[in-house]
């Protein structure tokens, strides 16, 4: 503690004012701010303030997120032994594990820092701490086996038009972790859809064993044929309510795993992080939807109308955009009444999305981001109601 | 009496909250008038340095307004007038006499006051140099008088962690008080008075109270109140005065003579007892703190944690104020805060694991953070006591949508300072607030 001050106090001097580094001063600051806190001292009322900053708010959101990590890695190394044809050695999944997402985490982030420090200098706005958080997010929903360079163009977009040329965080109207994936997803479709991408192979392998089926339940689903119960077709490939709700199954690096994402949504809604409204919506969204579509579906119908809702509630990342992506407090609904109705709509279009588009296994990324669009709008009509009932005073 | 409960609010667990001992000071050896915090005035000086005074005397009046007077809070020599950038007024400071002399003014009986004309009631609060005390909504100006008010809202207290309670500054001077609400009572039969809940009042103020307020700050303000009881728009110009303005409207009145005396606060994590204090109008804060504050570089809060303004050491109280509160300075930078769960830090939000500390803890005069975007968290509008949505309004201002601001209902706004207190991005949303609202006031002003 004694040696950074002096630390601190000679690299200032090259970041103030006059200092040769004065143009990356933010770096300076976000660096400094990690470690220390300056105090900064109120002039106006009122004196006293909240303890509360920002970088605590998008912090709590990174540390809900670790345990994802820690089952992601372990389930990419998994599924790759089980791939590969060996059995399912812990200290071997993590090995393997690591070595697919560490540089995938490396990149995301080196290129989005680099690009809120580019924008941050020319821009003159401070390096917002809201970058850590999307960097976090966006390789737990890419497949292990993504070239690294997609990553990387993946976090550009996300950062660069979701975001900085809005403003920055505070000022984007779409998330900017999923707008980053989504971008990934229709540029290169071949790398990010489809049975094969999901599972790491090692051993120089080219193909999955034959015992081993790197299809995802939303593939599965979604592909089967008209006259089997999709329950049974499911249960065939693994997939029984428990496996989806734990995620050991070939997916994205860390959404796959619900009762992880349960457990980070209670810790983001009991710390009043998350908005309850908006994940409980979502829910109420997703299971009445997928319940009506169950009450219409007749036996000629497609098998995937009649899946029982909790299915769709545990399959794929829809749990994990639900507590990590819908509720982003920019992007979503700022009102607390149309919050229920975004996380409504956002559960019901994910459903849609899966059960009648073919061409998207997963919806709930897209779900969130076209509601994203509505947030504005949603604020808006429940702002209208709620300034008419004011008493005038004008 | 009429029972309220106001649902919004917030209440801050702070240390060093005031006991309700009474200890007497000293006079000082120098008083001041600030005129710079007294809103919307223009002085007119009527002395210069060197001239001696009276308590009571002249010091300055309105450039707009010939009959808004204000005088000296103590007798002797005028020592130094400040003035600060663009010829701001900012304090007339005067050194004591060891004897001091009153002005007189001409006092009115008990029996007299029932019968008095309303115009030369206010006549004389105005040339008595109290009209200030009282302050009109939704501006808190000064108000005009063209006859009778809609209202006056007396206000006992706000619920804010440091402020004098009633029943201290009560103590002994119920005739006075009650001579106070009379008075009032000539200028409109309306007059309420609002008790906020839970402070120990005297058995005759629960008597004289129409209302009762229960809630967290602020939920006993005059503004807050109107928002939940306004039936008509009428009501929207109500006039309101502070419980302790009341005696010193009173004082001038019976006895004629200029009232001085003040029970302020003194309180604070830095206050070794924090306490109420006999003291007087314009007293030094040095003057105060002596009195007994921990070693140390301290802040000086005059006017409460919320709607306060930080003072340096050499400061002196206003017009208006009754609390100082002494916060820590300390400057030293806080290491790995980010990384701390935080049991000691008082917060509004759930993110820090003080939610579960009971005990009172130490506030400072830090922002706790850097500016930042609004990230839309709704914190402000959760704890907004008139239900504005100040996430938004605050936008609306910025752009210069005036219109749509006033639709947001910035009219309301009671400047309690609670949406900039819960920020996280650290916004100064009040202050947004309240200049606007300001230039509202000037431009209808100056029509």
């Amino acid at each position: 503690m004694s040696t950074q001050k002096p630390l601190f106090n000679s690299l200032r001097k090259a970041f103030d004012q006059n200092g040769s580094l004065k143009r990356l001063a933010p770096l300076y600051e976000v660096l400094e701010s990690i470690i220390v806190t300056r105090p900064r001292f109120t002039a106006t009322a009122p004196v006293v303030r909240d303890s509360l900053d920002v970088k605590r708010y998008m912090m709590l959101v990174i540390v809900a997120l670790l345990p994802h990590y820690g089952f992601g890695v372990y389930n990419v190394g998994c599924q790759a032994l089980l791939a590969s044809g060996h059995s399912p050695n812990f200290l071997r999944a993590v090995f393997i594990g690591l070595q697919a997402v560490v540089p995938i985490v490396l990149v995301v982030f080196a290129v989005g820092f680099t690009w809120e420090v580019v924008f941050a200098v020319i821009r003159r706005h401070p390096i917002s701490e809201g970058v850590l958080v999307t960097c976090t997010l966006l390789p737990l929903t890419l497949p292990p086996t993504i070239p690294l360079w997609q990553a990387a163009l993946g976090i550009s977009f996300g950062i660069v038009i979701g975001k900085e040329i809005f403003g920055g965080t505070g000022r984007n109207f779409l998330n900017p972790a999923l707008t980053g994936r989504t971008f990934l997803y229709f540029a290169y479709p071949a790398q990010i859809s489809g049975d094969a991408v999901w599972t790491l192979l090692i051993g120089g392998k080219t193909a999955a064993v034959d015992a081993f089926s790197g299809a995802t339940p939303l593939a599965i689903a979604g592909s089967m044929e008209k006259m089997r119960d999709v329950h049974v077709v499911l249960s065939d490939a693994g997939y029984t309510l428990t496996k989806l709700f734990f995620g050991l199954y070939p997916g994205s690096i860390g959404g796959t795993a619900t009762f992880l994402c349960v457990i980070g949504a209670g810790f983001l809604i009991l710390l009043g992080i998350a908005n309850y409204r908006i994940i409980i919506g979502c829910i109420l969204g997703l299971m009445t939807t997928a319940g009506i579509l169950n009450m219409i579906a007749g036996p000629d119908s497609m098998p995937y109308l009649s899946l029982n809702p909790l299915y769709h509630l545990v399959m794929g990342g829809s749990m994990f955009a639900f507590a990590y992506m819908a509720t982003d407090p920019v992007s979503s609904c700022h009102m607390q009444g149309a919050r229920w109705v975004f996380g409504f709509f956002i559960g019901g279009l994910t459903v849609l999305i899966r059960v009648f588009n073919p061409a998207f296994p997963e919806g709930v990324g897209l779900a969130v981001l076209f509601m994203n669009i509505f947030a504005p709008l949603l604020d808006e009509i429940e702002i209208k109601m709620r300034l008419k009932r004011r008493v005038s005073n004008v | 009496m009429k029972f309220i409960r106001i649902q919004k609010g917030f209440d801050l667990h702070a240390a060093g909250r005031p006991s309700l001992e009474l200890q007497r000071l000293e006079a000082p050896e120098t008083v001041a008038f600030i005129p710079k915090h007294i809103r919307f005035i223009k002085p007119r000086l009527a002395i210069k340095e060197k001239d001696s005074v009276k308590v009571g005397s002249l010091l300055f009046s309105d450039k707009h307004r010939p009959d808004l007077k204000f005088r000296s809070p103590g007798a002797g020599i005028v020592e130094t007038v400040h003035f600060g950038p663009r010829r701001i007024l900012e304090a007339i400071v005067i050194r004591l006499d060891s004897e001091e002399e009153d002005e007189i003014f001409s006092s009115i009986s008990e029996a007299a006051l029932d019968t008095m004309d309303t115009k030369d009631l206010v006549a004389r609060i105005q040339e008595g140099g109290l009209w200030a005390l009282i302050r009109e909504l939704p501006f808190k100006n000064i108000p005009f008088y063209h006859g009778k008010p809609p209202g006056i809202i007396v206000t006992m207290g706000t619920k804010e962690p440091f402020e004098p309670e009633p029943s201290v500054y009560l103590r002994g001077r119920e005739d006075l008080f009650q001579f106070g609400i009379r008075a009032l009572k000539r200028l409109t039969a309306n007059v309420v008075v609002v008790l906020p809940s839970g402070n120990d009042a005297p058995d005759f103020l629960h008597k004289m109270a129409t209302h009762t307020v229960s809630g967290k700050y602020p939920c006993g303000d005059a503004g807050v109140f109107l928002y939940w009881t306004k039936t008509d728009l009428d009501q929207k110009r109500n006039w309101y005065i502070h419980g302790q303005d009341v005696l010193l409207l009173a004082r001038l009145l019976r006895d004629g003579r200029y009232p001085i005396e003040r029970t302020v606060v003194l309180a604070g994590p830095d206050v070794k007892h924090p306490c109420h204090i006999e003291t007087r109008m314009g007293a030094p804060l040095s003057h105060l703190a002596q009195f007994g504050t921990i070693n140390g570089d301290h802040r000086f809060v005059v006017g409460g944690l919320f709607t306060g303004y930080p003072e340096p050491g050499n400061g002196y109280l206003s017009f208006h104020e009754t609390a100082v509160a002494v916060l820590p300075n300390d400057k030293k930078a806080e290491r790995f805060a980010l990384f701390k769960p935080g049991y000691h830090k008082p917060t509004y939000s759930r993110a820090f694991i003080s939610r579960l500390n009971p005990s009172p803890m130490t506030v400072d005069g830090r922002y706790h953070g850097e500016e930042r975007a609004c990230i839309g968290c709704g914190y402000c509008a959760n704890v907004c006591p008139v239900d504005i949505l100040p996430q938004f309004a605050f936008k609306t201002i910025i752009i210069g949508e005036m219109e749509e601001a006033l639709k947001h209902g910035i009219l309301d706004c009671v400047e309690c300072g609670l949406c900039s207190h819960v920020c996280p991005s650290k916004i100064d949303l009040a202050q947004i607030l309240k200049t606007a609202r300001a230039d509202l006031y000037k431009e209808m002003v100056h029509r």
